[in-house]
């Protein structure tokens, strides 16, 4: 039908090349169709027992994870109703840092009930206003599934800290997740500062180092430099620091100029004065207590020399934001230009060193009283795929743990609040009159989408699954969720079970609800021609069908 | 609705592969066996070597695991971790790194069937992680440590490391010869161990006998001026000065410019710099030194003059090279000839220029420090020579892993078979399918023995036969039992000092787990298309290669097509 369109209307109006699409079939259930599809690619990698996808980016980069926050950023989505969708999930990922799996799979199911709802009938209008409201009742219901007493914690206990933690860090590495989330809360729990509500995501680093197992990773207080240190001093204790920004070296003018020499004795001075000048630049350092020298670009081999003559340690740390770190980790104050330091002006490390780990020269800085500064995991895994998903672990939780320094409430994991908000809210519809009944009563079965991705991921028998999971709810114990190990239900409370934090799932709903009516809200959509040279020759692999 | 829709969705960018589910996951599998293959029949003291001929022509002839790897150039995404892991293996222990691929490859070759007949990834990714700790703490269970014997003792138990690692390789010929070699290189750099502190040296020509080992350093002669035979060639207990700066007649800086009113003050000024060039020479010789190294250049004038002084000097010394004297002499690098120490002079037992081969060179023998010492190889081919390094390599890296832990264990795929025997024993503890995975991890470990017989010539067979037979021994003397590659039988690989360190295999089957684990997890792969920049030719290989070798079968059927209409 569409190729036969003359043009007439809309088609006439707008230039040669635009495409235009409006109505039910062709826009709205398009744009479902998009999303679904987007969905059913992050959906698989759900849960503990999600699949890795490997993903290989324009730039030839091959990322092997199931993070979706990674999936969809490097997929380059381009339809444009799916793209509302990646954004939903980034919100997720800036706000809270996990659950965008989540937020982009939920509002996937969202939007594939939807699909149902309009083909029985329904305008897209009254969905949305059914959705709308099933996200607020579903977070008021969300509301009343918090923890009793959950609300209070001390994020520097760290069994406290790990048993909120676990939830987020095994749907990225399960089987791991003992030893990372330990690795994790201690990193985190060192630099928490005074007011955990100030905590910086920025003083966790990581290192990756290839080589080795998870087993060999550990945590440093301070930094590791993924550098050697120059001359021959490789290890320094107890030591103050100076560090300067404009590197050490003999200062030039940037302005291209000519030394004039006039006579002999001139000449024969010119390098002597020179030589001089760094040897009293070097020494007014050392005379300053100072007996590591951090510079933030080019080490002159001149300076380098005096350096050594007076026994300093030289390190060269040419990333900015690594050179404020280290100021943050030693207390020091970067000083621009070579001069001699004031006392306040220097740091202090309780040791500096390099170390060869696993084939790689590093220099581990560590400052132990300074305590609450800088942390550094030091990761090590056999490939760099492996490193880099340890990483992204890594990432989402020190992101859970500043969530749980703003909102320590927590609900039940394991599919259970999903089931209990599913539950209540099937209930709830059945009390409203309209329409948007229907709406609410898929909202409500959208969230069997979680039990029944975990089931299924874990291959179990998702239907059998669910229903003993209603049944168990339905008489009273609403805490029942999807036990992955054994392949059955189980009473969560209690135990150490998994526990999302609330916040996090707060806001993957709201984000999901609220992408889900955006696309649904659309009902035309005109695609401009674009611009640049000819059309690609469409691969081949598009006939399947 | 389908066949209306129209136009398509376009979900992804244009030019976008991507391909899901089991047979991409069995594409994936095909392609690492793929590649595992190819390194397999290198493996053990009968393994054969590879002649790899690259693009530019270069021919390299090699053994070693992570050398291949790195050679073959993979480019399909799955099979690209394996060479990651033979390269982690290199950097993390130095060898073992065909061992590492062949595990993974065989790890993954047992996983097939049970993916095709529908065995969820995760649950075999649980089992086989369950089976790596079970392995792990039973290799270190069974290890036996080294430490705590006197020097001597610990060097020959060392150097018997040494000679499983060489044993393998293509001077494995000689094997006592270089393990003794190594094992004194290491010894020698002490606890600072700074692996750029032990120096291979090649001189073509000779035969491998003629290699020595230096306690100290050695380099190649520098280019040299005029003069520099008159130069003593030998001493006894020198003082080096080392620099960093050029002896030679040359303009000071760059931006400086003499501008002169008065012709007659010329004369001064070309004597200026003459004064410059001779008060630096004078520096160094009231310093006392007798050999003076300089990174930069060392000028005919300057030659002339510590000739006449008789002071030998070198210029234009590699970076490497002079960090090494620095080290072991105890000297510091200058970078100005003023205000030079005694401090900042090194000094060695005896320097002297030797010729080797059709080569000369400069030897710093009985050095205060210590810390360096100096392989000179010699060999017949180039190929050989590189290869003898690579070995050497290798060697060196396995005697610092067991110098630092400290533990060894049985060789010869000993301790594989026990530990299949092990894991095959707990596995029928276990109710539930992981007992089939367990049994087939385990069996997958067996794949080191069965490829040194093969490799050997040996009937595998049978010799796996009598192996199982020896490790279920209930009184557990049958451990140390691995292949006798002498004649094709069985034999004590512990009382035949085939000792590996125990990091090794830790290390092997940690990292072989792991890709194996990683390439199970992985459903569905998005390829994107290249950047602009990126693009050319490379992407149509690379596309080829995606769904590479093996995949082929799938492809019809394999790729659910994301571009549906």
């Amino acid at each position: 039908m569409g190729f036969s369109m003359q043009p007439y209307g809309i088609q006439a109006m707008l230039k040669e090349g635009h495409r235009h699409l409006s109505g039910l079939d062709e826009a709205v259930l398009k744009n479902i169709d998009a999303c679904k599809q987007l969905s059913a690619i992050t959906r698989t990698s759900l849960g503990p027992n999600g699949m890795n996808k490997m993903v290989i980016n324009h730039l030839d980069k091959l990322f092997v994870t199931s993070d979706a926050g990674t999936i969809v950023n490097e997929l380059e989505v381009q339809h444009p109703a799916a793209k509302i969708l990646v954004l939903a999930g980034k919100a997720q990922q800036e706000e809270i840092g996990d659950g965008v799996n989540l937020t982009i799979s939920f509002a996937g199911e969202l939007l594939q009930n939807a699909e149902e709802l309009i083909r029985t009938g329904l305008h897209p209008s009254e969905i949305i206003s059914g959705y709308t409201k099933g996200i607020s009742k579903s977070i008021e219901l969300l509301g009343e599934l918090v923890e009793e007493g959950s609300e209070n914690m001390d994020v520097r206990n760290k069994e406290q800290v790990i048993s909120r933690m676990r939830a987020a860090v095994a749907s990225k590495q399960f089987g791991q997740e003992e030893q990372l989330c330990s690795l994790i809360a201690d990193a985190c729990i060192q630099v928490c500062p005074k007011n955990p509500a100030n905590f910086n995501v920025d003083n966790v680093r990581v290192a990756k180092l290839l080589g080795g197992g998870l087993h060999n990773s550990s945590v440093v207080r301070g930094m590791v430099l993924k550098n050697d240190a120059f001359g021959s001093i490789k290890r320094m204790e107890k030591a103050k620091v100076a560090v300067f920004v404009g590197g050490v070296d003999t200062s030039a003018t940037e302005t291209k100029g000519t030394v004039l020499i006039h006579s002999a004795e001139q000449l024969e001075n010119y390098a002597k004065t020179e030589e001089a000048k760094v040897e009293e630049l070097i020494k007014a350092v050392a005379d300053s207590g100072a007996k590591v020298i951090v510079s933030g670009a080019a080490v002159g081999e001149m300076a380098l020399h005096f350096c050594e003559r007076y026994k300093l340690m030289v390190l060269k740390i040419s990333s900015k934001f690594e050179l404020r770190r280290f100021c943050r980790t030693t207390g020091a104050v970067a000083l621009l230009k070579l001069s001699a330091p004031s006392p306040d002006d220097l740091g202090y490390v309780d040791s500096v060193s390099v170390e060869e780990i696993g084939g790689a020269r590093v220099t581990v800085v560590k400052n132990e009283e300074g305590g609450n500064s800088v942390s550094t995991i030091v990761l090590r895994g056999s490939t760099d795929s492996i490193l880099d998903d340890l990483e992204r672990a890594v990432d989402d939780g020190v992101n859970t743990y500043k969530s749980m320094c703003r909102d320590s409430r927590i609900v039940p994991g394991a599919a259970a609040t999903e089931i209990e908000l599913a539950r209540r809210l099937k209930e709830f519809s059945f009390k409203e009159t309209g329409l948007d009944q229907y709406a609410i009563a898929k909202f409500a079965e959208s969230f069997e989408m979680v039990p029944k991705t975990l089931a299924e991921n874990a291959g179990l028998n998702a239907m059998e699954i669910i229903s003993s999971l209603y049944e168990r709810h339905a008489s009273g114990s609403t805490k029942v969720g999807i036990d992955l190990e054994g392949g059955a239900c189980v009473d969560i409370s209690g135990s150490s079970g998994p526990w999302d934090l609330y916040i996090t799932k707060f806001f993957a709903l709201k984000y999901a609800a609220d992408a889900a009516c955006t696309v649904l809200r659309v009902d035309q959509i005109i695609m401009s021609k674009p611009a640049g040279g000819p059309r690609r020759e469409q691969p081949a692999g598009m006939d399947d069908d | 609705m389908a066949a209306m829709m129209q136009p398509q969705i376009i979900l992804l960018k244009e030019g976008t592969d991507t391909s899901q589910g089991k047979p991409q996951l069995v594409s994936n599998i095909n392609a690492c066996t793929a590649v595992s293959d190819v390194v397999r029949t290198t493996l053990g003291p009968r393994g054969m070597d590879k002649l790899i001929h690259d693009d530019k022509g270069n021919v390299t002839i090699s053994n070693d695991g992570a050398t291949i790897m790195k050679l073959l150039d993979i480019v399909h995404p799955a099979a690209k971790i394996l060479v990651d892991i033979a390269k982690s293996q290199d950097s993390e222990v130095g060898d073992g790194t065909t061992t590492v691929v062949l595990l993974a490859g065989e790890f993954l070759r047992e996983a097939k069937p049970f993916i095709e007949d529908g065995v969820h990834p995760q649950n075999l990714i649980r089992s086989y992680r369950t089976a790596c700790s079970l392995a792990i703490e039973k290799i270190k269970e069974l290890a036996i440590s080294i430490e705590g014997k006197s020097l001597e003792e610990k060097k020959s138990l060392l150097a018997k490391c040494a000679a499983t690692t060489l044993s393998s390789k293509l001077i494995g010929g000689e094997k006592e010869f270089f393990a003794s070699m190594v094992v004194n290189a290491v010894v020698a750099i002490g606890n600072e161990d700074r692996l750029n502190m032990i120096g291979i040296k090649k001189v073509p020509g000779g035969s491998m006998r003629d290699s020595f080992l230096v306690d100290g350093v050695a380099f190649k002669k520098t280019f040299s001026y005029a003069g520099f035979e008159q130069q003593p060639k030998k001493f006894v207990k020198p003082k080096i000065l080392l620099l960093n700066i050029e002896l030679e007649l040359k303009s000071e800086k760059e931006n400086a410019e003499i501008r002169l009113s008065d012709p007659s003050q010329y004369q001064s000024i070309v004597d200026a710099e003459w004064n410059i060039i001779y008060d630096k020479l004078d520096k160094c010789v009231t310093s006392g030194a007798k050999v003076v190294l300089s990174r930069l250049a060392i000028g005919d004038l300057a030659t002339q003059y510590f000739a006449d002084r008789d002071i030998f000097c070198a210029g234009r010394v590699t970076e490497e090279d002079l960090q090494r004297v620095a080290a072991a002499t105890g000297g510091t690098v200058q970078t100005s000839v003023n205000n030079v120490i005694d401090e900042v002079l090194g000094t060695c037992e005896i320097f002297e220029e030797r010729q080797v081969g059709n080569e000369r060179f400069n030897i710093f023998s009985g050095c205060p420090l210590g810390q360096t010492a100096t392989i000179v190889l010699r060999g017949g081919a180039d190929q050989f020579i590189e290869e003898a390094e690579r070995s050497l390599h290798d060697a060196i890296m396995i005697v610092r892993r067991a110098l630092k832990n400290s533990t060894v264990v049985a060789g010869g795929g000993a301790i594989d078979m026990e530990i299949s025997r092990y894991l095959r024993q707990h596995a029928r503890t276990i109710a539930g399918k992981s007992q089939l995975f367990i049994n087939s991890y385990a069996k997958a470990l067996e794949v080191i023995p069965r490829q040194l017989c093969d490799n050997a010539g040996f009937d595998a067979t049978d010799v796996l036969n009598k192996l199982r037979q020896k490790h279920a021994l209930p009184s557990g003397e049958g451990a140390p039992y691995g292949v006798d590659i002498n004649t094709g039988g069985i034999a004590d690989s512990f009382a035949n000092f085939v000792w590996e360190p125990a990091v090794v295999k830790i290390n092997a089957i940690n990292a072989a787990t792991e890709a194996a684990c990683l390439v199970l997890s992985v459903d569905e792969t998005v390829k994107n298309p290249k950047s602009e920049s990126a693009q050319g030719e490379a992407a149509a290989g690379a596309m080829m290669g995606g769904r590479g070798r093996g995949g082929a079968a799938f492809r019809g059927r394999g790729g659910r097509g994301m571009r549906r209409r």
